[in-house]
């Protein structure tokens, strides 16, 4: 405690030992500064928070230097939410005392945060923007504004007041309760608080006739909160008793709309539906049935071309095979040959051979077959060139030529090596008019057989034939 | 029964941070000990002007 007058530190003594000034009554104001400030601080540690800033404003009225109760109110202001207030009051106890003030780390911890001192910023732009909804009339928007302010800032007293009166006015009495408890908790001595509740609590319970059923219903109802939501689920809920007759009167009424949706309605989709899949199921049928008509017709007519097949194998299979399943053309030439050797019949074994010849492809037979053949033909085939020479020249020299060129073609055929059956018949195709087939007979007579008489012969014949 | 109306009257807008310059600026920090110096002081100085007329 210093003297107003010189500055020096005051002793127990009612005047200033330095100066000799007065300072009994300056003592005693200090005094009561002091008072109040105890008294705030009691206050403040028991969570009465408005009383805390009554008292310490009422502190700081009697001494503003006093600066633990400006810190003090500060962390008050702080506590209740008024963020911007706290700050004031710390920046002027650091201006009044700038050195070791517990003010000056509140400052620096709040500044150093620059999130959370916009979050502060735009909480209390919200809470403004809330209460000019509500002067407006636009009490929703105010609602919700206030639900974000306190999302941010929990403990801004004024905003759950402003937040309860809405409710209040609203007649959400149970939900104004809620956040007047949550001041409560913050502030347990606001009179506003403890005004609103005083009115909330009224209209909760009105009077003591109503209590009894109010507190009934709650022990036979289940409460929990669901987030802001209290939910209310009763045990046993029945529906009032009512006559018999109008009961069955309306167990009839349901049972005729029951039937008649029944009968209007779900019978007409049934029979719909039915039908629906029925006419489906034909068409799936249907469908099935073509496509397997269409298979039973391709299938017939395979069973008619393996049969028309197997029918003409089967005639093939006769013209080879002998009723005794013997090749016919085997058998043919075992007796054409068997034939030969009993009676040399050179015609009759010519014949059997040619038969074999046109009936079969030599080529495509066994070797067997070929060297019996080739060695039947090879025994009878100058005999039988020599036979139809004979019989070839005769008829040249009767003048039937055509005669005379198949005889002797067949003599050329039996025997490649006579020569004179070639050289007769290439007269005969000259005398019978065929230019070209003489001079080709003569060309193979004088190539096949040179130097001798009758390539001569048929060289002479030739240039005869060319000179006419 | 509490009128909604009037309760709203009740409500202020809440200082901003910008304008807390301006409110610690304009706040009038005179107290009961500056009071009584300045009582003290113009009561020295009365008896003073007496003695000097």
């Amino acid at each position: 405690m210093f003297c107003y007058n010189c500055g020096c530190h005051l002793s127990e003594h009612d005047f200033c030992t330095a100066c000799g000034a007065d300072v009994s009554l300056y003592k005693k104001i200090l005094s009561v500064s002091n008072l109040y400030y105890n008294e705030g601080l009691e206050k403040a540690n028991v969570r009465d928070l408005t009383g805390a800033v009554t008292s310490l404003r009422q502190s700081l009225k009697f001494n503003k230097n006093n600066i633990e109760a400006r810190n003090l109110l500060g962390l008050v202001y702080f506590e209740m939410g008024e963020v911007v207030a706290a700050l004031s009051e710390w920046v002027i106890s650091k201006n009044l005392r700038p050195e070791k003030n517990i003010a000056d780390d509140y400052i620096d911890r709040l500044q150093s945060n620059s999130t959370r001192l916009d979050s502060i910023n735009q909480t209390i732009k919200k809470y403004n923007q809330a209460l000019a909804y509500c002067m407006q009339d636009s009490k929703d928007l105010a609602v919700i504004q206030l639900k974000k302010v306190l999302s941010l800032n929990p403990r801004f007293i004024r905003a759950h007041q402003l937040l309860a009166l809405l409710y209040m006015d609203s007649e959400e009495w149970e939900r104004a309760e809620r956040e007047l408890h949550k001041c409560m908790d913050i502030d347990r001595n606001n009179t506003q608080t403890l005004r609103y509740l005083k009115e909330v609590e009224a209209m909760l319970v009105p009077d003591e006739n109503v209590r009894q059923p109010a507190k009934r219903k709650k022990e036979e109802a289940v409460r929990y909160q669901s987030d802001n939501e209290i939910i209310i689920q009763p045990f046993n809920v029945k529906e009032p008793k009512r006559g018999g007759a109008s009961t069955l009167v309306n167990i009839g009424i349901g049972l005729v709309i029951g039937l008649a949706v029944t009968y209007f309605l779900l019978v007409p989709a049934a029979e719909s539906n039915a039908k629906n899949e029925a006419q489906a199921a034909v068409t799936e049928i249907s469908n099935e049935l073509n496509a397997k008509t269409a298979r039973i017709q391709e299938l017939e007519a395979q069973v008619e071309h393996s049969g028309q097949e197997i029918e003409s194998l089967n005639q093939e299979l006769e013209d080879i095979v002998g009723a005794d399943g013997t090749l016919h053309t085997i058998d043919g030439l075992l007796t054409a040959a068997a034939s030969y050797l009993e009676t040399q019949d050179l015609e009759a074994t010519a014949a059997s051979l040619e038969t074999i010849a046109q009936s079969v492809d030599l080529n495509e037979t066994s070797e067997g077959f070929q060297s019996l053949y080739h060695m039947l033909l090879a025994s009878i085939g100058p005999d039988l060139s020599k036979s139809y020479y004979d019989q070839g020249y005769e008829a040249y020299r009767t003048g039937d030529y055509g005669t005379a060129i198949d005889l002797l073609s067949k003599a050329v055929n039996y025997d490649e090596t006579n020569a004179d059956a070639l050289l007769q018949l290439g007269q005969a195709y000259d005398k019978n008019g065929n230019a070209a087939e003489a001079a080709a007979t003569y060309d193979k007579v004088i190539g096949l057989f040179p130097d001798t008489p009758n390539a001569r012969r048929a060289q002479s014949l030739k240039n005869a034939l060319a000179g006419q | 029964m509490i009128n909604f109306e009037e309760e709203l009257k009740k409500f202020h807008p809440s200082l901003e941070v910008e304008d807390a310059e301006d409110a610690i600026y304009n706040q009038d920090l005179t107290d009961m000990a500056d009071l009584l110096v300045k009582m003290i002081k113009e009561s020295e100085e009365k008896p003073n002007d007496n003695e000097v007329s």
